[in-house]
């Protein structure tokens, strides 16, 4: 591809880039394979649920100790319906109610630590929240265990309730802290990380010209970070959160551990117990095996396929504003 | 995948060299004769393996068990598949996949039972009253107050306040949760024609009620929950006491009120002993009797018969001998840990005859 | 543009939004420090009582006893995950950087940040079915090794590019002018001037590893003893099944070795990022 080479040259180079182009084709050949094996595992799952499948409400398994009976054409255990809206809806709500807390909290972060800090301090700084990012999830639904949810339960759920009450989604039994919060609490410090990196990255490279043009028509500092460099990092900021969209969508572990795992009902308020998709395959995989038939495991690999396919759109859509930023600034 | 798996293959003795020289590494045991055995599955069994493993293998070092706390349908799925050679289970096998996989046995290794407990401020150190019909009234939301005329006339005397009851039930798959709902399927036909009974149920849509993870969360979530009421596992009942939980007297199949004792646990099973079949898949739940505990069942190793090889046949049967052995692993020195009952002499001569017939 | 004197009111106006503004960033760092100091806290006040020699020289007894199997299981994982992931993504890193202008390059970039974006429970459950199940593998090295190799590539591939896009041109036509054929200069004076960053995208690849549970429950599965050098049909302890699996037994013993394995985690964790740092800072002198 760089500028004219003798065939001989051409020769000796054919080998090593087609040995660089092989192994490079690995990462889209991986993620096509996990979307074909998904598919064709799940596809007899997509045949029987059709379109039931994504307005359901009833995830059941159905009775696993009588003869299964055929229906549709599919061999299923006696009243098993796989709905997975209640998970949708959990994944979506737990997800952007994150994201409404991870949004402002990350652009103050990242303009503390660009701007607000200490210079000498900033280094520090920086290093606690890129080693926020670095926390396993597991390690966040340990500590959601033992002292968020007490938290949520016995102190910030009764609080929101007292103060926000008069919203309908803030009102009704605080329950035990296991939920719709928790799991978004969560979720919001797991993609904190993520946006405020971009997003000091994205103010850093603001030019010094216009920061000083803007101090020369009489900005004060706060001015100049929130009329000047944060508009011009806008579409950093929105493509970081949707990068922390993707994230939220997919976290396992940690929400297992804190959303309370509700079946076959949606959160009645914000402090309500909700299921996501993610959270939801990691716990039922084991249910899912006792089932003779093999319906509810394909029905499994059916939502981690929508999962997927969902991630994916997100992630596109994230990956094509990033680039559009990239684009005007290289212009 | 293909490139790189050969990839790996090439550079593996590197690997292993590298990983021989990390300080804390013991030399990978080389040219040992010894036979590695995996055990998956129930979470219910598992603290009571992760006790019989350690005494086993001092006295029988030739053998290695890994113990795997991942789920009862985990268990015997992978007992089938052969990835697990002792899958544990809460639950028995259904008639479909004894059809499917007949070489199979499913055998017991000892007795388990389970509890309800309530956190009601100032009636916890009172032992409540509940029948099969009320608790499945109260998870499928036909009563919703614990002052409920069908609460209040189990109880006679005993003030009960005019809150909303907060149910909590497991969300992982769960052997609590197929005896629990069995305790309901089979004292209220209706719970019986609605709902069922299984490792994970379809619980009817109830806004309030709570969904947690493990015998640990359904503690915790009764903890902080006022008003709350949870099936656990008797495996944890030193966490409830600690949690201050009340422990409901249960109703069983005569009609009496009971606590799960060894006494009460015992009676349940061996009015059942008879009845338990060559393949030993029967259910405890709600036996006859005026002394039996209501929530009881065996727990089952699920084991292929027709092992891969010869050494691996041997270990697996010596070692599921020594645990049905009230010498061994049925001795109580390791069950009360557990709150365990030890299998009843005809069950553990039943599993006896299943375990020879392991090739 | 005449510099004015703001009047007084709007000045006073100004100056509290410049408060208020500057106080909620302040506040939003503190939102965010609070808990990350509260998870070290809390992990090292519970993990203390388990702190003994025997976490690092016993394997897991039952619920008891060390952490050595899961410690070095970790260990082999990773290093299973780096063999196959390093060279896979730092060639592909090469590729991008050096000839990946083309349609089929931002392809590749495209997949690989599409790739980073898929959950990695989905990426458990595809090698459940394909590998422990699929290819009768069951629970193993190979299984978990393969699975976190599929996550960490693409951000290895990535920051190789990054690292290497950084190498002054000039060094690479200082390299020709030698007379040195492409793939020379490509190995012995681009990647070696980019290897600080190539060193740092492996430090995060490792952490990712170290951390990562929900893919490793489904393909590596769980063993109390030391790996016994099989790749395949041989399932490997590791320290994040420590904590998610035994915080759910009876015994306090279980619940303190959970917390010891998620205190070795997060120390991990710890020092692969401050070794990133180092690297970091020797490169790029502070400013």
């Amino acid at each position: 591809m760089a500028g004219p080479v003798s065939e001989d040259e051409m020769n000796n180079r054919s080998y090593y880039r087609l040995l660089l182009i092989g192994i490079t084709a690995l990462i889209p050949l991986s993620l096509f394979a996990v979307f074909v094996f998904l598919g064709t595992y799940s596809w007899p799952a997509i045949r029987f649920n059709g379109l039931h499948f994504l307005i359901g409400k009833t995830w059941s398994l159905g009775n696993l100790y009588a003869n299964p009976i055929t229906l549709h054409g599919a061999v299923v255990p006696r009243g098993a319906r796989y709905g997975v809206l209640v998970f949708v809806a959990g994944t979506v709500l737990s997800s952007l109610i994150a994201l409404a807390i991870a949004v402002p909290v990350s652009l103050g972060v990242a303009v503390f630590l660009s701007e607000g800090a200490p210079p000498r301090l900033r280094p520090a700084l920086s290093f606690i929240v890129e080693l926020l990012a670095g926390v396993p999830s597991v390690v966040y639904g340990l500590w959601g265990f033992a002292v968020l949810i007490p938290f949520v339960a016995a102190t910030l759920g009764p609080g929101l309730k007292h103060l926000f009450g008069w919203i309908p989604f803030f009102r009704g039994p605080v329950g035990g802290g296991y939920g719709l919060l928790s799991a978004s609490l969560v979720l919001a410090l797991m993609v904190v990380p993520i946006i405020a990196a971009t997003v000091r990255d994205a103010l850093s490279k603001v030019p010094l010209e216009i920061k000083e043009a803007a101090y020369g028509l009489g900005a004060s500092r706060f001015e100049v970070v929130s009329r000047v460099m944060l508009p011009m990092a806008r579409a950093s900021v929105i493509g970081a959160s949707i990068l922390g969209l993707g994230r939220a969508l997919g976290e396992t572990m940690a929400v297992l551990m804190v959303s309370g795992g509700a079946l076959n009902y949606l959160p009645g308020n914000i402090y309500g117990p909700v299921s996501t998709m993610a959270s939801f395959i990691a716990s039922q995989l084991d249910s899912a095996l006792q089932d003779p038939t093999g319906m509810a495991v394909r029905s499994l690999a059916e939502i981690a396929l929508l999962l997927f396919g969902i991630t994916v759109l997100v992630n596109i859509l994230a990956r094509l504003l990033i680039g559009r930023k990239g684009a005007t600034a290289r212009a | 995948m293909r490139r790189m798996f050969f990839v790996t293959k090439k550079i593996a003795p590197w690997a292993v060299a590298a990983l021989s020289l990390m300080p804390f590494s013991v030399p990978p045991a080389v040219a040992t004769q010894r036979v590695t055995l995996l055990e998956t599955g129930s979470t219910l069994l598992y603290p009571l393996f992760n006790l019989w493993v350690p005494g086993y293998t001092r006295a029988h070092p030739g053998v290695r068990i890994t113990t795997q706390g991942t789920g009862s349908g985990t268990g015997i799925a992978q007992a089938i598949s052969g990835v697990a050679q002792i899958g544990a289970s809460d639950a028995y096998m259904s008639n479909l996949q004894i059809k499917q996989n007949p070489s199979i046995a499913n055998i017991p290794l000892a007795i388990s039972a389970q509890t309800v407990n309530y956190n009601v401020p100032g009636l916890n150190r009172v032992h409540l009253k509940f029948s099969g019909p009320v608790l499945a009234g109260i998870y499928d939301g036909r009563i919703r107050y614990w002052n409920d005329r069908a609460i209040q006339s189990l109880n006679p005397g005993v003030r009960l306040p005019r809150k909303v009851i907060v149910p909590i039930h497991r969300t992982d798959g769960s052997g609590d949760t197929f005896i629990f709902s069995q305790y309901l399927s089979f004292s209220t036909p209706q719970w019986d024609q609605n709902v069922g009974y299984g490792t994970t149920i379809s619980w009817p849509a109830l806004p309030g009620s709570i969904g947690a993870v493990g015998n640990p969360g359904m503690v915790q979530a009764a903890q902080q929950n006022r008003y709350s009421i949870a099936y656990i596992g008797v495996s944890f009942s030193r966490e409830v006491a600690k949690a201050g939980l009340g422990t409901a007297f249960l109703k069983n199949r005569a009609g009496r009120f009971l606590l799960p004792t060894p006494v009460t646990i015992g009676a349940a099973a061996n009015q059942l002993v008879a009845k338990t079949p060559k393949d030993e898949r029967l259910s405890l739940v709600f036996a006859p009797g005026v002394n039996s505990y209501p929530i009881i069942n065996y727990e089952y190793a699920i084991v292929n018969k027709h092992q891969p090889n010869r050494a691996v046949g041997d270990a697996v049967r010596n070692f599921l001998r020594w645990a049905v052995d009230p010498r061994g692993g049925n001795s109580m020195r390791y069950l009360s840990q557990v709150h365990f009952m030890p299998l009843p002499g005809r069950i553990s001569q039943l599993s006896k005859v299943q375990i020879n017939e392991i090739k | 543009m005449p510099l004015r004197a703001p009047k007084p009111l709007w000045r006073g106006r100004r100056t509290l939004a410049g408060v208020l503004g500057w106080s909620g960033a302040v506040l939003a760092f503190v939102l965010v420090a609070f808990p990350l100091l509260d998870i070290l806290y809390l992990i090292t006040r519970r993990a203390f009582s388990a702190f003994s020699l025997t976490l690092f020289t016993q394997v897991t007894n039952g619920i008891s006893g060390g952490l050595l199997n899961a410690i070095t299981g970790t260990a082999v994982l990773v290093a299973g995950s780096l063999i196959i992931a390093a060279p896979v993504g730092i060639l592909t890193g090469v590729y991008l950087a050096e000839f990946g202008h083309g349609r089929f390059g931002s392809t590749v970039r495209f997949c690989s940040d599409v790739l980073t974006g898929v959950p990695s429970i989905v990426l458990g459950y595809f090698s459940y079915v394909t590998l422990v199940i699929g290819l009768g593998w069951q629970f193993s090295v190979m299984a978990g090794a393969i699975t976190l190799a599929i996550m960490i590539v693409p951000y290895l591939a990535r920051l190789t590019e990054l690292a290497l896009q950084r190498v002054p041109n000039g060094l690479r036509e200082a390299g020709y002018a030698l007379g040195m054929r492409e793939a020379t200069v490509i190995a012995r004076v681009v990647v070696p001037a980019a290897l600080p960053g190539v060193l740092t995208a492996v430090l995060l690849s490792t952490a990712i590893s170290v951390g990562e549970t929900a893919p490793l429950i489904y393909t590596a599965g769980w063993s109390n003893y030391l790996w016994n050098g099989r790749f395949t049909h041989e399932p490997i302890g590791y320290l994040t099944y420590v904590i998610w699996s035994f915080i759910n037994q009876p015994f306090a013993s279980a619940h303190a070795l959970a917390f010891a394995a998620a205190f070795l985690v997060i120390a991990a964790v710890l020092v692969l990022n401050i070794g990133v740092h180092l690297l970091l800072r020797r490169k790029v002198p502070a400013h």
